[in-house]
């Protein structure tokens, strides 16, 4: 066992119990389904830059962002300066984001309904869902991983014990009885308490690591390790590659992460939006650089065996020997907080796009009361509950943690983000070109993968590399939204000539 | 490079622990302003 003592379980029950307490205390406001996907579009700026920054920082990233650390050194928080250059152009210019909240829509494919029609809607929805709910199903094993190491656990034990899984079904269970309760309301008001606790945890965690392990160790265990390149990232091997792909995907996830969509459909205003993104950028930079200076802590700190095979395991093995007890429950009660905001929000996220977009067909037909749609709104995120608990927890994940995430996640943001700004920008898009780059945003990716598993091919993959792949995705998604929009007028020009029918 | 990273971290610090404390006391304010609005809003439906 680690430092985590008796101390330690107390202040994470307090925090649980405060975080159930405030989630069902505002379950009693939601009258409506505006109210339950996006909080009556009430949401004032404070309250919005906490529930953005909480839900975009959970045990994942901060696991991966300490892996960077590890690995790369500083340069592995580049990419979270491009957000925070990526958040800030598109709050101060409200590029996109101001189209999509004048629009007054409750996800991004209702917008498209109008310019690209519903087909486009739909499947816009399905691709969104897919890669979002994909991506969410690896966050509970990996967030359990690093609660049970930190607390002194070892990972060796997981595989004949169910604690892990036990403990992150309980927890769970505890985000998806308020969740699917109070909808968005519950979902901000607990992020906001989760804020606080994770940012206190942060702080003095970061703060205890510079002045035990020191800047000095930390600068010279880089400089041993990594030399140079842990310190420029256009020194990496492909770090020219490295962070044009990260200026894609940033700008991307800016744009059009549904998750950080929805706090610009929920705010009270597009000027208020526009400045959640403004106030939260620098976060973005935060969330890369806190952790990964953990991770390097790890690098100065621990010796190569103690490290191990698995460098994810090596932040979480530091902290649990170094933290003195008090403040390990601080840490743990701020990374449960973090993973239960990001969790219930990506809940409530992925289940308002299938209500909203999926369901739109059969909605329409229908005509469901709003007590009848916050219903259905609560049974969906009580499923996307469960898919997450038996696929992410329970299900063993085969293949490579990274190519899966890789591979879900460009093929919905390089698409989305062509058809935003076609949709917003380019009033030649139609429904073709729409297609067309949800098509191409898709085959760039998965064609890597298989190329990459194929013994006649791997080598020629392994040679493109997965950041190629991965900017051929958005420039292919691209080309097809203007090849397909060119065409359809094209062929329609054609035809009208022909035939001597109207003008369009 | 050295010197740009800790001025990154150091500057991180200190906006990261400026904004906890600005939104965590401005944020509690934006919760009951939205619980409020919402509330108000479903009684002026119910008399309309």
């Amino acid at each position: 066992m680690g430092n985590f003592s008796l101390l330690d379980a107390g202040i994470v029950g307090i925090y649980l119990l405060l975080t159930i307490v405030a989630g069902l205390a505002v379950r009693k406001y939601v009258g409506k389904v505006e109210h339950y996907i996006v909080a009556g579009r009430e949401m004032n700026l404070y309250l919005g830059v906490a529930s953005l920054a909480a839900t975009e920082f959970g045990i994942v990233t901060c696991m991966y962002t300490a892996q960077n650390g590890l690995k790369m050194g500083f340069a592995g928080a580049v990419p979270g300066i491009l957000q925070t250059v990526a958040m800030l152009v598109v709050g101060i210019t409200g590029f996109c984001i101001k189209p999509l909240r004048d629009a007054g829509v409750m996800t991004i494919p209702e917008l498209f309904e109008n310019k690209f029609g519903s087909n486009v809607r739909w499947l816009s929805g399905v691709v969104i869902v897919l890669g979002g709910l994909l991506n969410m199903g690896v966050f509970l094993r990996t967030g359990g991983e690093f609660l049970l190491i930190t607390m002194g656990y070892n990972p060796a034990e997981f595989a004949t014990t169910y604690r892990l899984e036990i403990i992150m079904s309980i927890l769970l269970l505890i985000v998806a009885m308020y969740t699917v309760l109070g909808g968005m309301l519950s979902v901000l008001v607990t992020d906001f308490l989760q804020f606080i606790v994770m940012s206190i945890s942060m702080l003095l965690v970061t703060i205890l690591i510079l002045i035990k392990v020191g800047w000095g160790n930390i600068i010279s265990a880089v400089e041993t390790h990594l030399g140079p390149k842990g310190f420029n990232p256009f020194l990496m091997e492909r770090g020219w590659e490295f962070v044009a792909f990260n200026l894609c995907l940033q700008f991307a996830v800016v744009l059009t992460w549904q998750a950080v969509i929805q706090r610009i459909l929920s705010a009270k205003s597009t000027r208020v939006g526009k400045l959640i993104y403004v106030h939260t950028s620098f976060f973005f930079t935060a969330r890369f650089i806190i952790p990964g200076l953990w991770g390097m802590a790890a690098l100065a700190t621990l010796l190569p065996e103690q490290i191990g095979e698995n460098s994810l395991y090596a932040m979480p093995r530091f902290l649990s020997t170094f933290l003195p007890s008090g403040l390990m429950g601080i840490l743990i009660a701020g990374m449960l907080a973090a993973d239960m905001s990001t969790d219930s929000a990506y809940m409530l996220t992925w289940g308002g796009v299938i209500y909203n977009d999926i369901l739109a067909p059969i909605r329409k037909k229908h005509q469901w009361s709003e007590k009848k749609g916050v219903l259905i709104n609560r049974t969906i995120v009580a499923l996307i509950g469960l898919f997450l608990l038996f696929y992410g927890l329970w299900y063993p994940l085969k293949g490579n943690l990274w190519d899966y995430l890789g591979v879900t996640g460009t093929i919905y943001l390089s698409s989305m983000s062509v058809l935003l700004i076609a949709c917003c920008y380019w009033k030649h898009a139609n429904n073709w070109g729409a297609m067309g780059s949800i098509i191409a945003g898709a085959v760039f990716p998965i064609g890597f993968l298989i190329l990459q598993q194929l013994p006649q091919t791997a080598e020629w993959a392994q040679q493109v590399g997965p950041y190629k792949s991965g900017l051929a995705s958005y420039a292919g998604s691209a080309l097809a939204m203007i090849i397909g929009s060119l065409l359809k007028i094209a062929l329609i020009k054609d035809k009208a000539s022909t035939t001597k029918g109207p003008k369009i | 490079m050295k010197i740009f990273w800790l001025a990154t971290l150091i500057f991180c610090i200190v906006w990261y622990a400026t904004m906890t404390l600005y939104v965590g006391i401005k944020g509690l304010f934006d919760i009951f302003s939205m619980l409020n609005s919402i509330r108000n809003s479903e009684q002026n439906s119910k008399i309309s």
